[in-house]
This record gives structure tokens, sequence and C-alpha cells, in this order.
């Protein structure tokens, strides 16, 4: 009799456990959804334009605009495309957490959430390399495919552009956590037939 | 289902084996040079960090899924078989994302950043860095499935 009150006490305790663990998943998604959303705008409002002479004709002079956006380039491209999308990914996942805890599919809402943020991690990941590498070829050029640098012309371009890949970084970070934590919470889920046997 | 959830997995980690080993290898083997206007112009995949990121990275995913497909003899599969899983698909999407954008602009150059295109010059060494590319997109696919297949099996 002993023994099964305290088998009770115990699955009572292990139902209290995820609570904790509810406010800190909410809290972690909320920081990745600014950092995501950061890297987004930032990269996505990123434009430098500069105004060179080319030539003097008479006393008018003949000005060339050269433009430096993010749009040129295509692994800046999927950097705010994927970035964009893991944002809406937190969004839709905080919104569901708090608002919809009773949607459910055939009991695998904690799958499907697990399933989700590992595509979501691979897929920050994928743009945040890209754009890392992409950025470190317009800082340092390369030198054996006569690729010139383009930091030094385009200084507030690349500053810009280095602070939105600090930004998706931390959001990287973040979301790998989360998603640990997704995963974490599905497997420590309790399962329905290993129940205490009570005669 | 267990047992036909683990040889499925073992199958498709041989695979992904066998993906990066190619992507590494044609990769490290992809040199050529050139001579344009008395200037020699060699390409080799060292001298681009992103081509160098893409070997490391296959190399440790390659070799984590041979450590893997080893061990899963001995036990039954973990539960820290899907955090390492994880861990290698997020690598190797990582890998060939930089590489991809490197071969891209190598490739087409970037008209606004004044940067020409090398792939007229050196075929060779795109076409191998193209093969490369192809079966490092293949491991990444493969061990996305992987992960799916360790996530069942600890469901």
């Amino acid at each position: 009799m002993a023994l099964q009150n305290e088998d009770k006490l115990e699955v009572g305790y292990s139902s209290l456990q995820p609570k904790p663990k509810k406010w800190v998943l909410l809290m972690l998604r909320l920081l990745a959804f600014f950092a995501t959303a950061a890297a987004t705008v930032v990269m996505g409002l990123n434009k430098e334009t500069k105004t060179l002479v080319v030539a003097t004709v008479g006393t008018t002079l003949i000005k060339a605009t050269l433009t430096a956006k993010f749009q040129h380039t295509p692994a800046f491209v999927f950097f705010v495309i994927a970035n964009g999308l893991a944002s809406i990914h937190n969004l839709v996942m905080i919104m569901g957490d708090s608002f919809g805890q009773k949607l459910d599919y055939k009991g695998l809402r904690l799958a499907m959430i697990a399933i989700l943020d590992m595509m979501t991690v691979a897929l920050i990941s994928g743009g945040a390399s890209a754009a890392a590498f992409m950025a470190e070829l317009g800082k340092n050029g390369n030198s054996h495919a006569r690729w010139n640098s383009i930091c030094d012309k385009y200084k507030t371009f690349c500053d810009h552009g280095g602070g939105a890949l600090i930004a998706s970084f931390a959001g990287l970070i973040l979301m790998l956590i989360i998603s640990v934590m997704s995963i974490i919470k599905l497997l420590i889920k309790p399962k329905p037939d290993s129940t205490i046997v009570v005669p | 289902m267990a047992k036909i959830n683990k040889i499925f997995s073992n199958i498709l980690r041989l695979l992904a084996v066998a993906a990066t080993v190619v992507a590494i290898v044609f990769m490290v083997t992809s040199h050529d040079s050139a001579q344009v206007l008395n200037l020699t112009f060699t390409a080799k995949y060292s001298y681009t960090p992103a081509f160098k990121f893409f070997v490391v990275g296959e190399a440790i995913a390659g070799g984590y899924t041979v450590i893997s497909i080893l061990l899963s003899f001995k036990t039954l599969f973990w539960r820290i078989i899907v955090f390492l899983d994880m861990v290698a698909t997020v690598l190797l999407a990582s890998s060939i994302s930089a590489a991809l954008a490197i071969a891209q602009v190598g490739k087409k150059g970037s008209a606004h950043a004044g940067w020409l295109p090398v792939c007229g010059q050196v075929p060779h060494f795109c076409d191998r860095v193209t093969v490369a590319l192809l079966a490092g997109f293949a491991a990444a696919v493969i061990y996305f499935v992987i992960l799916l297949c360790s996530l069942y099996a600890v469901l």
C-alpha cells in the first residue's frame, strides 16, 4: 500500500516537471524570433549607394552611381529567405504554445514540433554559412581568382551585413538549443502503456 | 518494425558514407591550370575557404556515420543517436550551402562586384567541383531521412 502511494506521488511529480521547461522554451523561442527577425530586417534593408565622378566634360561632371544591394548576391537572398522563414516558424510556434494548447493531430503534436524545429535549424545553418562565406569573400577577395575585395569601397554595406550575420548565428545557437529541448520533450513524454500496476 | 527500421537506417547510412566519400575525393582531386595572357591561372580547392570547409564538414560527417554504423551492431538505437544525427545533418547542410554559394559566384561571376567567372578558363576544375557538390547535396538529403528514421525509432 505504501509502495503504491509512493508510485502515485512519483507520477504526480513527473507531470509537474514540464512546467518550468515550458516557460524556458517560450523565452528561448521569443529570443530566437527576435534574433532571426533582426537578421532578416538588417540584411533586407542592406543597401549602399556611392556616387563617383567618372569624367569631366567642360564644366559638367559626369557621375556614375554604383549601388551594393543584398539582391545582387544569391547567397544573401537565401540568407534573408531562410531567416524570414525561421522567424515565421518561431512566431507560429509561440502562438501555438500560447493559444493552441489543445491542437493535436493523432497525438503527433510533439513529434511535428520536433521535426519542424530540426528542419528550421538546418535551414538557418545553411543560410548563415552561405552568407558567412560570401561575406568573407567580399571582405578578403580571392587573389587566385583575381577577385577584389569590395568592403573597402562599401564599408556600411559590409558592416550591416556583418551585424545581420552575428544576429543570425545567435539565432542559430538558440534554435539548436530549442530543437534539443523539443526532442527531449518528445523523449520524456510519459508513455500511456507503462502505467503503474494497481492491483 | 524496429529491426526493419534499423536495417533501413543502416543502408541509408552506407549510402551517406558513399556520398560523402565521393564528395571528398572529387573535391580534393579537382585542380586545373590554364594559361591566360602569359599568366598561369591555377585553380585548386584549397584556394577557397568554403571548399576547405566543405571537405572538412563532409569528412566529419562521414567519419561519424561510419562510427554509428559500427556501433549500431552492438546495441539498439540509443536516444543520443537522434541528437548526434541532428548535429551531422546541420553540419552537412551548412557545408553544402557554403560551397554552393561560392561555386555559384565562380560559375556566373558577379557583375556588380566586378568578379569574372572562372569556369571558362578551368573547365576541368569546375566539372569535378560540380560532381562533388552533387554528392554533398545527396549526402545532406539522405542524412535528413536518416534523422527521421532515428527519430521514429525512439518515439
